[in-house]
Formats: C-alpha cells, structure tokens, sequence
C-alpha cells in the first residue's frame, strides 16, 4: 500500500462559528503523487491548503500531514514542507538576494544553495533578471522567482496554490515539467488552480470542491467518462447560415460564429448525420468537420453548476 | 546549524539594513545633538550635574544614546509591518520556524541597531564635545541597559503593527509617541524640583525618562542606588510589553 502523505478525514472549518468553508472533506494523498485541488473562487481550496500548511487551526476533523498530526506537530511538519502562497511574497531585494536569503532561512548548506540557486535562476528564466530588485519585476516575474525560491530547500511535501498566474504558456509548461520531473523523484505535490487544462497535463488525481464540499474526485479519464458525456461538433462552412432555420431544426445547444457552427449535444451519433443533409440542402459547403470529446472544462461547469 | 531565531535575525538584518533605515536610526540623534546641543549652548552655556559644570551638548549625549532603543524597535515594528503587507509574514509562518522564533528574530535585530546606534552617537558625541565615558564597566551596563530598553520599545511598536493598518497611519502614531516620550523626558532637560509638578508626574510615568537617567549617570561614573530602581523599572516594563506583544502578535492577522 502506498505512503501516506496527506490524510484529511472529515475536516469542517469555520471562521464565523456558523457557516463553515470547508465542510467535511476527506482526501488521501499518496508519496510522489500529484493531486489537484481545483474549485472557482471561494469553494474552500485555500482555508484548505492553510489548514493542512498549519497556519489555520484544525476546528473539526482530522489531518495528517506526512505522517503527524497537524496540531500536534507542526513545527516539525513546517521543517519538511514547501509551500507556494496564492498571494506574492517577496523580500526588498534582488532576485538572488531573495533566493539567497531563503536559502540561509532554511539552513541550505553554502556550497548546495550556490548550484541550486543557478539551476533555479536557469530552469524560471530569471537569470537575466538576477540584480533586479523583487518589487521592480512584472507579476508574472514576480510569481516565477516565488515558486522558484521554493525548490532551493529540501521537502517531501510541496503546495502550489495557484503557481502560475500571470505565466506566459512557454514559461507555464517549463514549471509545469519541472513540477512533473520533481514529482517523479517523489516529491509529493498538492496544486491548486483555476485552469483545467493545467490540472489535466500534471494532475494525477484531481479534486473539484464546491462550496466547501469535494464533489467529485479521480483521475481526470475517470471525471470526464463518468461526468464528460457531452461532445461538440465543430463545422467550419462557407456560405450563410440563418440561425433561426438552424435552431429549429436542431434544439440542442447551438452556436454560430461567423462561418463556424456548434453544436454542444449527448448525441452527436444521431445529429451529425442530419446536420450534414441539413446544410447540403441549403447549399452550404462544408469545409471542415470534427468532434470532440469533452474536456475537463466541461466537466468542471457541470459538477459545480 | 543556526537557531531558527537567529537566522530570522540574520534576514531581517540583511534586507532592512539600507541607506533609509541607518539615516533614521544615525541621523536623527545626531541632528539633536549637533543642533540642539550646539545651538542651545549659547543660551545654556552650562549645566550643574553631580557637582560638575559640564556644557549642555554633553548634557545631552546621554539622552541620544537612550533614544537608540526607541528609534531602533519603531524599525523593528515596521519590519512586522511591511512582512504583512508584502506576504512573507504568512510565508515564513509557514516556514521551519515556531512563531515566537519570528518575534525574537525581530528582538534581537533592534538590540543590534541599537547598541550599534548607541557606539555610533558615543563617537559622534566624543567628535563634538570630547566626552569619553571612561569606564569598560560602565559601557557594559549602558549596553545591558540599552538591550532590556530595546525589548520595551520593540515591544511597544510591534503591538501598534499588529492593530494598525496602513503605514502611513504607522508613521504618524510612531512620529507621536517619539515626540511625546522625547520631550516629556529626562533627555533634554533635568526633572528636578523646579520642573511644573504636572509635567513632573509625565516625565516619571515615561519609561525613556529611566532609561536616560539610568545611561545618564552611567556615562558620568555616578552610579548611584537609585539606578537600581530606574533599571527595575525597566526591566519589569520590558517584560510587561514583551508579554503584551506576545499576545497581540498571536491576533496578528495575514
């Protein structure tokens, strides 16, 4: 059976006394897994990372965290744990001063923090911006030298809530595959964020919170088979389309931009065929036709509306 | 390997030690001591201390000495300050430190800007009027003296950055506190039998006016069993504040 490195069992936090957060959520999390927290803005994702960070105190519930419970050790679980804020956090200095005073808080040996602070410097493309002070650089930079500072310490344990806002798509793969390699060397990764096709490239798992509750969990195969049974057909044409006369004839969720027709349905098997009739009786000339599958977007939107 | 409180120490040494912060910390003092000291001397020629004429600039030397604890935990306050606000409070709480380790950190590094402070007016003060304090001993208990007191007002300004919000608000309470605890001093003036009893009573119930009789006396080699009770007093203050912070700083908000 695989090591246990998050334990949450039926955690319940409130900061009111009344409403609570983060409402009986129980997730387990395995050595070198990649697990995914995603959920819109307010569904409970950072009350939990807080939590499970020791930053918040457990109000019910329990949670381990490698191994120790959180109100029990949480020192000791600090000392071996990573964590990258949603919101910034940086020191008044240059990017290597930044880096280089991380490094000192976490003990990192002299000779070890100067080749980690070039693999980091190289890997987040802040090399050229190694003299720039933190406060002058761009949000995007900013948010590279925070999740860059992270991998100079030793953890087994890493939180990313929302690591890659403000990145651009190069620069967000390039964290996204180091992320990926490190957890292949087993490190233990718990990410939050907003974006579906991030959580669907890295995740191993994934779970979707929703006003405080999990409320669907599993490889992102198994969320889209078991919630994913919608498909859209794209139609590129060349011609007009009159809306109307197509809405009437098709009353699935239809969309019509320009020269581009689709149509979002369960029975794509059923429509294609007379979609195709459709179109070459009103001498519409089809220059293009796909299917697709649906994403996990789409299952995002149906299990939190 | 280093205590976790001293490389928080080591941190906040290394990115609050900018040209801004020992202008604050040096400049001020000396101002008080160059201008005041100097220019009240043609008013003051002299003052009556322990039986000795001395010139008022050297009157004073002590008093700028003691305003190091002051000015250095007002730097300390807004070191809490500008972590909260720029987000490394929450991510060093998250770091391998226990939260008391982040309090002491930021002790420590104002008992280092103010005995550093006080060395630093010593030499200025020695430039301007010749003044020596001869004594190693009595050095050595200036520097205690300046420690407990750096505790006290550390203290003091990390409680009013827990509660106040913005820095702008942060300044103009600190610039408030420093002109009230100043004047109402022994920094700038003896407190003797001729002073009004009103301002009397001030003066005795502000800790600074301890702290400047105590490093007072200390520098003139006059020490008496009254400075037992002016180091008791703070002493028991530091404490008093450094519990009071404690508490306040576990309701500091990230």
């Amino acid at each position: 059976m695989p090591e246990k490195v998050i334990e949450v069992e039926h955690l319940r936090q409130t900061y009111d006394g009344r409403t609570f957060v983060v409402d009986d959520v129980s997730f387990n999390v395995a050595k070198g897994e990649i697990y995914g927290l995603l959920g819109k803005n307010g569904a409970g994702k950072t009350t939990t990372i807080r939590t499970m960070t020791t930053i918040l105190p457990v109000h019910y519930g329990k949670v381990r965290i490698l191994g120790m419970d959180v109100s029990e050790n949480a020192e000791k679980i600090r000392r071996r744990i990573g964590v990258v804020l949603q919101n910034e956090s940086f020191d008044f200095a240059s990017v290597e001063r930044n880096l280089k005073v991380y490094g000192m808080l976490w003990d990192v040996p002299r000779e070890v923090l100067k080749a980690r602070i070039e693999e980091v410097l190289e890997v987040f493309d802040l090399g050229p911006l190694r003299k720039v002070r933190a406060m002058e650089l761009s949000g995007g930079q900013k948010k590279r030298l925070q999740v860059a500072r992270e991998f100079i310490h030793d953890m087994d344990l890493l939180f990313l809530d929302e690591p890659t806002v403000g990145l651009d798509p190069i620069m967000r793969r390039s964290v996204l595959n180091y992320i990926r390699d490190k957890a292949r060397r087993g490190l233990t990764v718990l990410y939050t964020t907003q974006i579906m096709e991030e959580a669907d490239y890295l995740c191993d798992r994934i779970a979707i919170m929703n006003r405080g509750k999990i409320v669907a969990e599993g490889t992102s195969s198994d969320l889209k088979a078991k919630y994913g049974d919608l498909k859209t057909i794209h139609v590129v044409v060349s011609g007009d389309i009159d809306y109307e006369s197509l809405k009437s004839k098709f009353p699935e969720d239809v969309i019509v931009d320009n020269e581009e027709i689709r149509i979002v349905s369960k029975n794509v098997e059923d429509i294609l065929p007379d979609l195709i009739i459709y179109l070459k009786t009103k001498d519409i000339r089809i220059e293009r036709i796909s299917v697709e599958e649906s994403s996990l977007d789409d299952v995002f939107l149906k299990v939190v509306s | 390997m280093m205590p976790p409180s001293l490389r928080l120490t080591a941190r906040n040494l290394i990115i609050n030690t900018d040209p801004g912060t020992l202008l604050f910390l040096i400049g001020l003092p000396s101002f008080y001591l160059i201008v005041l000291g100097l220019m009240f001397q043609a008013l003051i020629p002299n003052v009556v201390f322990d039986g000795r004429s001395i010139s008022y600039a050297q009157f004073l030397s002590p008093g700028v000495v003691a305003m190091q604890p002051f000015i250095a935990g007002s730097i300390g306050g807004s070191m809490l300050w500008s972590d909260r606000r720029w987000g490394m409070f929450e991510q060093l709480l998250v770091g391998p430190f226990h939260r008391i380790d982040y309090l002491l950190g930021i002790i420590y590094v104002s008992m280092i800007f103010s005995v550093g402070g006080a060395l630093l007016m010593f030499l200025v003060s020695y430039l301007l009027t010749g003044f020596v304090v001869h004594y190693l001993v009595n050095i050595l208990l200036i520097i205690v003296v300046l420690l407990v007191s750096s505790i006290l007002f550390t203290s003091l300004f990390l409680v009013l950055s827990v509660f106040i919000r913005t820095i702008q608000t942060y300044n103009t309470v600190t610039m408030f506190i420093f002109f009230i605890l100043d004047f109402a001093s022994s920094a700038f003036y003896p407190i003797n039998g001729r002073t009004p009893l009103g301002l009397r009573i001030v003066s005795y119930a502000n800790p600074l006016t301890y702290i400047v009789n105590s490093v007072r006396d200390m520098m003139f080699a006059r020490l008496t069993g009254s400075d037992l009770v002016y180091v008791g007093v703070v002493v028991i203050l530091s404490a008093l504040f450094f519990v009071f912070a404690a508490l306040s700083y576990r309701k500091a908000k990230i």
